[in-house]
């Protein structure tokens, strides 16, 4: 796994600043809105893409650059975050719980764009989009272009990815 | 004491804004949530009465900044700021152009929101 040299190139910036951004980024949303602290592992040690339990928050780029801000959690680390988002227990996969997850997929597809986009107009984002399942597998066509980075809230563990892409 | 309509696809962060609002000492009375522009402008013809409009930017049907145009178009002047993943200058200056008093970065604090918001209402 690792960053087009193209955007890397464009951009002027390394795959590992690129991490420190989403981490940075990832902590912010966790510490501002779900009031909890998250620390980032960069690097992933191997690539997971089977999940199991699982839930999964994805945002689109679409423009300049194209891709895939995602976040993978368990489940049972789901229902905490969006029990802590609303101020409201929260115990099974529902809507409420599609909508947390959804929403830090926004917000950290925000950010993203932010470092992409100076000024907003020649990247658009899509809406999220959430899928939750006993065993499901999260594939990228284009695998060589991803950061994939691990992340804890206490012993709990969940993924943030971007897949990006320069357009011609 | 304030009406606040809030417009965002995102039904968590209704919530959040509503109760950071609170948080943030804000003087709030009721609260109207929107989950579109078209629902929001729903709220608005009802005949509510609203101060203060929160709107998302990246909303389905009806988005923030076509929402925004419409309420001034209507020739309503209630303050409208916009809360929202969306960062970026040139974008922020659209929605400034169509008629937003000002706007507000997610994730945001209840301190911010104090700033931005406490001398709206």
């Amino acid at each position: 796994m690792s960053l087009n040299a193209d955007i890397s190139a464009s951009k002027g910036f390394s795959e590992e600043e690129l991490a420190k951004y989403i981490i940075d980024s990832t902590q912010a949303v966790f510490s501002t809105m779900v009031m909890m602290d998250a620390t980032g592992d960069y690097p992933l040690k191997e690539p997971i893409n089977r999940f199991h339990c699982s839930i999964t928050g994805m945002v689109g780029f679409a423009g300049t650059y194209s891709g895939v801000i995602s976040v993978h959690c368990p489940v049972e680390l789901a229902k905490k975050i969006t029990s802590a988002m609303l101020g409201m227990e929260c115990d099974e996969v529902n809507d409420d719980l599609n909508d947390a997850i959804g929403e830090i997929a926004n917000m950290l597809g925000g950010g993203v764009k932010q470092v992409l986009s100076k000024g907003g107009l020649d990247v658009k984002l899509s809406t999220p989009t959430v899928i939750s399942g006993e065993d499901y597998t999260v594939t990228s066509l284009s695998d060589l272009d991803c950061v994939v980075i691990p992340f804890k809230i206490e012993d709990d563990k969940f993924l943030v990815g971007l897949t990006l892409k320069k357009e011609d | 004491m304030a009406n606040i309509l809030i417009v965002d696809d995102s039904s968590t962060m209704r919530k959040i804004i509503s109760r950071s609002l609170r948080q943030a000492g804000l003087p709030v009375d009721e609260v109207f949530e929107a989950g579109d522009g078209i629902e929001g402008l729903s709220v608005i013809a009802s005949g509510k009465s609203i101060d203060l409009i929160l709107s998302d930017i990246n909303m389905p049907n009806m988005d923030g900044l076509e929402f925004v145009k419409v309420v001034r178009g209507n020739g309503n002047n209630t303050p409208i700021v916009m809360i929202t993943t969306e960062g970026g200058e040139e974008i922020i200056q659209q929605a400034l152009d169509s008629g937003a008093s000002d706007s507000i970065k997610k994730p945001f604090t209840p301190e911010q929101l104090q700033e931005k918001l406490g001398g709206l209402i």
